[in-house]
């Protein structure tokens, strides 16, 4: 059976598995047919098979560079080395509906695995039926709009273009996506409990609890592949930009703005049974704004780097968003009474406060970012003008909620619950204030200027001093079970945030560019460096051919960035080379190249302080999500609310 | 507690002068190749997706990024430049949303939404407090005074 | 969402909902409408002005001056040797000045897009043309005509205004053509 014919019969079985699936549900919470789990396990696990079989062929069409696919005809190449074949899927449109749908697919099957147990209780009932649902709309994508198994006939001797060779040149490419989408999907299943909660009414704590480590895990996936993405464009695209508020960008930050909002507000209700309907909305968004955000990548309305090319995709996922959009309000609106929580906040100083406080500042940064984001679309729907919003916009926008988020994550953690006097505070918190000014000395002595990234690293200090603070009561008290948990494993996530806020601030303030001319033997300065042109080399590979220069840093080693031309997909590309260090990044990157042996390179260089911390803090962030999903100690359900702050084992709630 | 008060003062003292310190003594006024690179960045590449005229590397935006320099040279003002770079390519150039017409919308509804955000809390605050003041009552007191005597 | 007695109120959610409906439904109605990127147009914003200012040293030594040229008409065009369009419109650009060549009454000036002296020099000398060219400075005046792309001409009425922008590559008779139809548009 050929590649393609095998790859559509699986696409079709999968889609017909997700409606027997629905049906199957269906029947079963209408008391129908008591046997319902068994056969959704069975669709599930069909399904499942399907997305793999689906996931397997074109894989092995791209590696076997099969030209009878359509989708390999036009992405893959012979040029290509084999590692960027497998990664070649998800370069391009239909190939990455086919990487979601199976890690899709893998989600639904833990669910069904993991909540065996509980086959009888109606939310795990609903939250299959919607998981179903949401499968059946990717299944359904690769059906029609964005089918990825379509034929072609290929003359003798065809040889495809290859992928977009930005994307082939790095092996971070081979890693970004799958990690992202591990994080987007993931969030699906929290969603589609708040979904099953609000339709049984039961709106209580048992949805939050049993998605707990689902929404951890999701987001601690979301963050590293948003940072691995600003990793990747940083090593790609030459100019020493990791982040640039591109809508792309921006369409995968806002999910986790309101992700990490949700992940804090649970555990207010998780303790008073409060701000149910903050944790209700702020799930939903997070579902719909990556719906929201595979439109904004998929459908050409906005510009960006990282676009796929346009296609026809654009209407489904906007229907598909509109439709969460609609049943999600009319679900809250129609509950809207059992949301009202049994508490109240005693105290705006206390920890619930503290994360109301957090949610409307996440939800500002949210907010603020998707308006910049459309309002180009907005001005030209009203006055026909095409306008940009970019770097200026954003960094002035978002920079006092950045402060204001660094200072409470000073504060939050010390804050007990229901509320806290002045004395606690002013004790608790005198060591990290002190950290923070100490900090902002050591920068000042160092060379730094401005007073912006002093107030960032003032308040960096003062946030990495609090979570300092926690991981030492907590390991004095507990040893090295100190730093598991998910208070401990928090605190040690909030220590990569400070550290990417340090170096973000001190990457953006202080970076130098500068274009240089240099015959071979020049040398040129830049911001405390010397870059000498020694010579240019030309070398070809299997898929291209590329010209470097040799540039040597402050007389040391030669870094050699280039040009490279892929001759089969018609494009020259710059391929940048960069120096990192503990104190700074030297990106090179070469305009032009000189015509004769002898001649001038046009070089560009880019200095940036501390990048190397971004992504050490980005890493930081991950070991401690996996800290955080690892039991702690047990919470003494003895213990008055107000006692200090434990880690505990979420308390199975009984039907 | 007054040792901690003196501590606290002198955390106050020492962030506040940093902070003047740094905004004082920002460097030394930006060197023209600096000013030109800072302008260079709020500018969108005309020809490019979504790249800054600083970030990309095609003709283009070489081009302009040699005009801004020559401009910087001559001493022209940031609003000179924007204009000159706005006139030839269209509005779409500058990365700056301008704060006049409709565009100024982008700027003030953040300020508006923060500032409804703000009043929002103060006032759910304020009526918690105010509803759910846990003290005690004169009935609570007797009950108390009850219970004590029969001791 | 408050303790103890107190009158019914409207309540909040529902209020929160609405507003969210209504801001959805914008957000959805904007994404719906929103032409795709690849499709906006750039717009050519120095028609019907002054001709900016064209003056330096041509490949052969002579000194050009674009305001000397009051009372014809002018090409000015942006090249580059490489680029495939330009290569091929050359030949139509040389057919054009050998027309205009005894009337006088248009001419050409080719500017140099990102070439070297060298490589200009070479390129007229294989294909042909013997009109103005210009390879210094060149970057500001394409800035200056708002030039994002090769091969672009700019049509420069005999009154000095920037009349037509053509892109990607002309033919003789479309700038014959395009010279027509203004002169007729001006004289209506």
């Amino acid at each position: 059976m050929s590649n393609s014919a095998l790859g559509a019969a699986a696409v079709s079985i999968g889609v017909a598995c997700a409606l027997a699936g629905i049906v199957v549900v269906a029947l079963g919470l209408a008391g129908r047919r008591p046997k319902w789990f068994s056969d959704a396990s069975l669709l599930v696990a069909v399904m499942a098979a399907a997305g793999v079989i689906a996931f397997a062929v074109m894989e092995r069409a791209l590696i076997t560079r099969d030209f009878t696919v359509a989708f390999v005809a036009e992405h893959g190449s012979h040029q290509t080395p084999a590692l960027f074949n497998f990664a070649t899927l998800w370069s391009a449109l239909e190939g990455s509906i086919i990487l979601w749908t199976l890690i899709l697919c893998g989600y639904v099957v833990a669910v069904v695995r993991k909540f065996r147990d509980r086959r009888d209780d109606p939310m795990v009932a609903w939250a299959l039926l919607t998981l179903f649902v949401v499968c059946l709309f990717f299944f359904g994508l690769m059906l029609g709009p964005a089918a990825p198994f379509g034929t072609f006939d290929p003359p003798i001797g065809y040889d495809g273009p290859g992928p977009n060779p930005l994307l082939q040149n790095h092996i971070l490419m081979a890693f970004h996506p799958p990690v992202l989408y591990l994080g987007y999907v993931g969030f699906t299943v929290p969603f589609a409990f708040a979904i099953s909660a609000l339709v049984t009414g039961r709106v209580g704590e048992g949805w939050l609890l049993i998605t707990r480590r689902w929404t951890v895990m999701a987001w601690g996936f979301l963050t590293l592949g948003i940072v691995l993405g600003a990793w990747w464009s940083y090593e790609t695209l030459g100019w020493g930009g990791y982040w640039a508020w591109d809508p792309v960008e921006n369409a995968s930050f806002l999910p986790w703005l309101t992700g990490t909002a949700y992940l804090h507000s649970v555990m207010v209700q998780e303790r008073r049974g409060m701000l149910r309907v903050w944790n209700l909305s702020l799930v939903v968004s997070t579902f719909s704004l990556t719906i929201l955000g595979t439109f904004i990548t998929r459908s050409g309305v906005l510009q960006s780097v990282h676009a796929f090319v346009e296609s026809g995709i654009g209407p489904a996922i906007l229907s598909f968003f509109a439709l969460i959009v609609v049943v999600s309000l009319g679900l809250i609106a129609w509950r809207g009474d059992e949301l009202r929580a049994p508490g109240s906040i005693d105290s705006p100083v206390s920890r619930e406060g503290a994360f109301l406080a957090n949610n409307v500042a996440f939800a500002a940064f949210a907010f603020v970012v998707l308006l910049g984001t459309i309002f180009p679309l907005i001005v030209e729907a009203i006055d026909g003008r095409t306008i940009s919003v970019g770097n200026p916009y954003f960094d002035r926008m978002t920079m006092p909620i950045g402060f204001v988020l660094l200072f409470m994550m000073g504060v939050a953690p010390v804050l007990p619950w229901r509320k806290a006097s002045g004395e606690v505070l002013s004790q608790r918190l005198i060591w990290p204030a002190w950290i923070g000014a100490a900090a902002m000395v050591i920068a000042a002595l160092i060379g730094a200027r401005g007073w912006a990234p002093m107030l960032a690293f003032g308040l960096g200090g003062f946030a990495g001093g609090a979570a300092a603070r926690q991981l030492v009561l907590a390991t004095r008290r507990q040893g090295w079970r100190g730093f598991v948990g998910r208070t401990n494993g928090g605190m040690i996530v909030h220590f990569g945030v400070v550290l990417i806020a340090v170096a973000f601030a001190a990457s953006n303030a202080y970076v130098r560019q500068g274009e240089f001319n240099l015959l071979p033997g020049q040398t040129a300065e830049l911001s405390g460096h010397t870059l000498t042109y020694e010579g240019s080399d030309f070398r070809e590979y299997s898929n291209r051919s590329e010209r470097t220069a040799r540039i040597s840093i402050d007389g040391g080693q030669a870094y050699e960035p280039g040009i490279a031309t892929y001759p089969f997909a018609g494009q020259t590309i710059g391929v940048p080379s960069v120096r990192s260090t503990w104190r700074d990044d030297v990106a090179l990157s070469v305009l032009k190249f000189p015509e004769g042996a002898n001649d001038a390179v046009l070089l560009r260089a880019t200095i940036q302080p501390l990048v190397v911390w971004l992504w050490i803090g980005g890493l930081v962030m991950a070991a401690g999500t996996v800290l955080a999903v690892m039991p702690g100690r047990r919470r003494n359900p003895l213990l008055p609310v107000s006692a200090p702050v434990e880690t505990h084992e979420p308390i199975d709630v009984p039907q | 507690m007054n040792r901690q008060m003196f501590s606290w003062l002198g955390v106050l003292v020492v962030v506040g002068s940093m902070l003047v310190f740094a905004s004082v003594d920002d460097g030394g006024p930006a060197t023209n190749a600096e000013r030109a690179y800072d302008l260079a960045k709020d500018f969108a590449c005309p020809v490019c997706h979504g790249q800054s005229v600083a970030q990309s590397d095609v003709v283009v935006a070489r081009n302009i990024r040699r005009e801004i320099r020559v401009w910087v040279d001559e001493g022209q003002s940031d609003d000179f430049i924007r204009e000159q770079l706005v006139d030839r390519f269209g509005e779409d150039i500058d990365y700056t949303p301008s704060s006049e017409g409709i565009t100024s919308l982008v700027w003030i509804l953040p300020v508006v939404a923060g500032a409804v955000a703000l009043g929002g809390l103060i006032v759910v605050f304020r009526r918690w407090r105010v509803d759910g003041d846990v003290s005690a009552t004169a009935e609570d007191e007797e009950l108390v005074a009850a219970a004590r005597e029969d001791q | 969402m408050s303790s103890g007695d107190e009158a019914p109120q409207p309540r909040p959610v529902l209020w929160v909902v609405a507003a969210v409906s209504v801001v959805a439904a914008l957000l959805l109605l904007l994404l719906a409408t929103g032409k795709p990127a690849s499709e906006r147009a750039t717009d050519g914003r120095i028609l019907g002005r002054v001709a900016p200012l064209i003056e330096g040293p041509t490949i052969d030594n002579g000194w050009y001056d674009i305001d000397q040229l009051r009372g014809q008409w002018v090409v000015v065009n942006f090249f580059s040797t490489t680029c495939v369009p330009c290569i091929r419109e050359h030949p139509e650009l040389v057919k054009f000045d050998q027309r205009h060549a005894p009337t006088g009454d248009a001419s050409v000036v080719s500017i140099s897009f990102d070439d070297s002296a060298d490589a200009v020099i070479e390129f007229f000398a294989d294909n042909g043309g013997d009109w103005p060219v210009l390879t210094e400075n060149t970057g500001s005046v394409a800035v200056n005509y708002g030039v994002t792309a090769v091969p672009e001409s700019y049509l420069v009425a005999p009154s000095g205004i920037v009349a037509a922008k053509l892109v990607g590559g002309v033919t003789a008779d479309d700038l014959d053509g395009q010279m027509a139809r203004l002169t007729q548009e001006a004289s209506s």
